[in-house]
């Protein structure tokens, strides 16, 4: 028997529905055809070849022939400003008396009908779950679906095949959603020696650093000495390396804007260190305690606030509030974020939680859908439409190649 | 018999160098040696591959923190189109500084304190002034740092398709204040309502309010939500922001909510000769593709926001357009009811019910012609005698073609 071709050739570049870096690299490469030197059949079997590669390649054609519809759904946004002050009779008044046209007014885009040669088989629920992302390719949601993982309508559906009404909820297993697209768990023996190394080398700052905060700072609370400049430097280089730990870790976006500026902060009093006095470091050093205590500690998140309440008793009230408040909404996320993301050696995927790698570049979710993340739903809106300057079936082909693929399958060849 | 020799397993001396084929510089694989496929040839497209992934390919592979990060955005080097000139080795640079250890920058930062230190001492205020201006300093770079937002051209995923790009979805924040707006405890809103308040069309505003309260539950149940993915996938994508309640503040549109949808009759291209005298309007035109066509006002998802307009300019108060609105409102909400009712009804009196003392008998009036020519339609009721049952046939679909919600 003939060797299956590859999924993903080098030799043959294909775009396939999914979020790999074969697929990136093959859309970055996508060139418009050559039409010179080629036939109209050639370059319309070449087009198919191409489109089909992306759009539906887990269909038999004959089933997709089957589905394909001439007739291309697209839609006109109407003004209603205008609608109520005119009557449409206004465009054609005095033509016949040999009113002309003044000014070229400016025309609207063309609507792109030709993207939308593929539209049937984004109403499939497969090609839906893809589009929502909830899984990082087109075999995987189908995967989802044969295994029972997909709900529509709160009722499971075991076939990838079904068309999608609209309004028609559906929903994937969570769990199945991260695992899809989150970064893969790493098992590879090189892995876990490197895992090994980093660990060992974790553990070697570990003790190495919480050396010097504890030894410094409690000093300089306790017996409010003056602390030599050198010393606080220290200090100061120690926070920040904190700081960077708690960076490095994963936390919210968000946090990390937080921590991004208590670094610049504590940054910018390194540079002066001559100036800063003892005070300001302890401030600085339970800003970090308590952002530390908020992202860390989520069992017990009672005892957080009576101790910043505490320590920052040297600041002014108004500040204390401030910070509180600021520190309050803070907690509230990581509590949430970090409830989730914590590191979890029984997940299929690597914890915590983050994005696999090149899932930005094809992060988009058309207008059809509306898509709720956190509980992993989606409602299909409406079949996807055509609208002046934009197709809204997602297709990384340049416009003639869709033309050639529709006029493919009119069948008059 | 004594054991062969393998060729691999001679010393290197033993095999010409010369002989060997230059381009394949791979040690011997001794536990591969039954495999047919050749070893790991460092092809032209392979080495091109790798340059592409580990050059220009390089930025798509991380996000970029609060942007879209797409293929679009880029120029063929890798360049970031819409950033400042010196942004990416400025970003290279912080990844590195953010990496490497914080020694070296205090002591980069303890050249630059020193005169101040110096001056410090005949100028008190002089440091404090020399403080805000560095603070001014980094505030400018951090302007520097930021991203500019993105363009249309920066949110296309697919460089070549002109006509996709990625468009907005509703922020957390968005879709929270939608659904407060619709459950709201002291008025009822109307889906057309919240739908023109928010600019978003009356679809999603329905499918909001369902997905809300369906995360709601699961709060409620306690249930795991995927709440990590949830912000790594929002802050990956464009998002329309709420702006906050307040005066002067009205929401941000989200989409156009007037779509008409292009009718299949409208596709032809008609010459219709009218006379110069007469009044040509819309209706008329709707008429003339087909009977049944009704105006683009009336076809449209709110026609009741231009009826509203159509009072503005006929110059009614504000007042005045509210009541004419509501009786509006109630007519079509009346004659909605009345149909529903007498579609109900006609049904009700299309079967005949025999009452009896336990059960009734319920008799439904039935076509035999219903079967159609073939005897195959699917209206025809009951089981024909001598036509097969299809289900059981190769090719024949199962797949259920609706879900009741």
């Amino acid at each position: 028997m003939r060797k299956k071709p590859r999924f993903h050739s080098l030799k043959k570049l294909r775009v396939r529905q999914d979020w790999s870096r074969w697929s990136l690299y093959s859309i970055s490469q996508l060139k418009t055809q050559n039409v010179a030197t080629r036939t109209y059949f050639q370059q319309k079997w070449t087009a198919k070849s191409m489109t089909r590669a992306y759009h539906g390649e887990q269909i038999r054609e004959k089933k997709w022939k089957r589905q394909f519809k001439r007739n291309l759904p697209a839609v006109v946004p109407m003004d209603h400003k205008y609608l109520a002050r005119f009557d449409g009779s206004e465009q054609a008044a005095g033509r016949g008396a040999g009113v002309d046209v003044q000014s070229q007014q400016s025309r609207p885009f063309m609507t792109p009908y030709m993207q939308m040669t593929y539209y049937p088989i984004e109403r499939r629920l497969d090609t839906a779950i893809f589009r929502a992302l909830f899984a990082s390719s087109v075999r995987q949601a189908r995967q989802f679906c044969v295994h029972g993982l997909v709900k529509v309508n709160g009722k499971k559906m075991p076939f990838p095949g079904y068309m999608l009404n609209p309004g028609d909820l559906f929903q994937v297993e969570p769990s199945s959603v991260m695992f899809a697209t989150g970064a893969p768990k790493s098992r590879s023996s090189t892995a876990r020696k490197v895992a090994k190394e980093k660990a060992s080398a974790r553990a070697e700052e570990r003790e190495k650093a919480p050396k010097l905060p504890p030894s410094t700072g409690p000093e300089s609370l306790t017996t409010r000495e003056e602390p030599t400049p050198t010393e606080l430097k220290k200090h100061m280089q120690a926070l920040i390396e904190n700081v960077e730990d708690v960076l490095n870790e994963d936390v919210g976006a968000k946090d990390k804007q937080k921590f991004r500026a208590l670094r610049q902060q504590i940054k910018k009093s390194v540079g002066l260190w001559k100036t800063a006095s003892p005070e300001s470091v302890s401030t600085l050093d339970k800003q970090f305690e308590f952002l530390r205590s908020a992202v860390d500690a989520k069992n017990d998140p009672a005892p957080s606030p009576r101790d910043a309440s505490e320590g920052t008793s040297m600041i002014s009230v108004e500040d204390q509030q401030k910070l509180k408040r600021a520190f309050e909404k803070l907690k509230l996320e990581t509590e949430h974020t970090s409830a989730w993301n914590k590191r979890n050696a029984a997940a299929p995927y690597a914890t915590p939680w983050r994005p696999r790698d090149y899932m930005t570049a094809f992060a988009f979710i058309p207008r059809y859908l509306e898509v709720n993340q956190n509980i992993c739903a989606a409602v299909y809106l409406r079949h996807p439409v055509a609208r002046p300057g934009l197709a809204e079936v997602p297709t990384p082909f340049h416009v003639e190649t869709g033309q050639l693929a529709f006029n493919w399958y009119l069948r008059r060849r | 018999m004594p054991p062969r020799l393998r060729t691999s397993n001679f010393p290197s001396a033993v095999t010409c160098p010369s002989i060997r084929p230059t381009s394949v510089s791979q040690p011997a694989q001794k536990a591969r040696e039954f495999s047919q496929s050749s070893c790991r040839q460092v092809t032209l497209r392979r080495r091109n591959f790798y340059a592409w992934l580990n050059g220009p390919g390089r930025a798509l592979k991380q996000p970029i923190p609060n942007s879209t990060n797409y293929l679009g955005a880029y120029d063929k080097y890798g360049n970031l189109v819409r950033a400042s000139p010196g942004w990416q080795v400025r970003q290279k640079e912080a990844q590195k500084n953010a990496t490497s250890d914080v020694g070296s920058e205090a002591t980069g930062t303890d050249g630059d304190a020193a005169p101040v230190v110096g001056q410090e001492a005949d100028e008190p205020d002089m440091a404090a002034r020399r403080l805000e201006e560095e603070a001014q300093a980094a505030g400018k770079k951090d302007e520097d740092d930021r991203l500019p937002p993105e363009t249309t051209e920066d949110l296309r995923p697919f460089p070549l398709n002109r006509f996709f790009r990625s468009q907005a979805v509703l922020s957390e924040e968005l879709r929270e204040a939608i659904y407060q707006y619709m459950v709201d405890p002291v008025e009822s809103r109307s889906v057309p309502g919240t739908s023109s308040y928010f600019g978003v069309s009356n679809e999603r505003v329905g499918a909001v309010l369902r997905l809300k309260q369906m995360e709601k539950e699961w709060i409620a149940q306690g249930k795991t939500l995927a709440i990590p993915y949830s912000k790594a996938v929002l802050a990956m994508l464009p998002t329309t922001p709420h702006v906050g309640d307040g005066p002067n503040k009205r929401p941000m549109i989200h989409e156009p909510i007037n779509d008409l949808i292009v009718h299949p009759a409208t596709r032809q291209q008609l010459f219709v000769p009218v006379a110069e005298s007469r009044q040509f309007t819309r209706v008329d035109a709707g008429k003339a593709f087909d009977n049944d066509l009704l105006p683009a006002d009336e076809r449209i998802p709110h026609p009741e926001m231009v009826n509203v307009e159509r009072d503005m300019v006929n110059g009614y108060g504000a007042e005045e357009r509210l009541e004419r609105a509501k009786e509006r409102m109630m007519t079509r909400l009346t004659a909605k009811a009345e149909k529903e009712d007498a579609q109900k009804k006609a049904e009700k009196e299309a079967l005949t019910r025999v009452p009896k003392r336990r059960w009734d008998f319920v008799v439904q009036d039935i076509s035999v012609e219903s079967v159609g020519r073939n005897g195959r339609d699917h209206r025809g009721v009951g089981w024909r005698y001598g036509l097969p049952h299809q289900d059981r046939k190769k090719g024949q679909v199962k797949i259920p073609t609706s879900v009741e919600a």
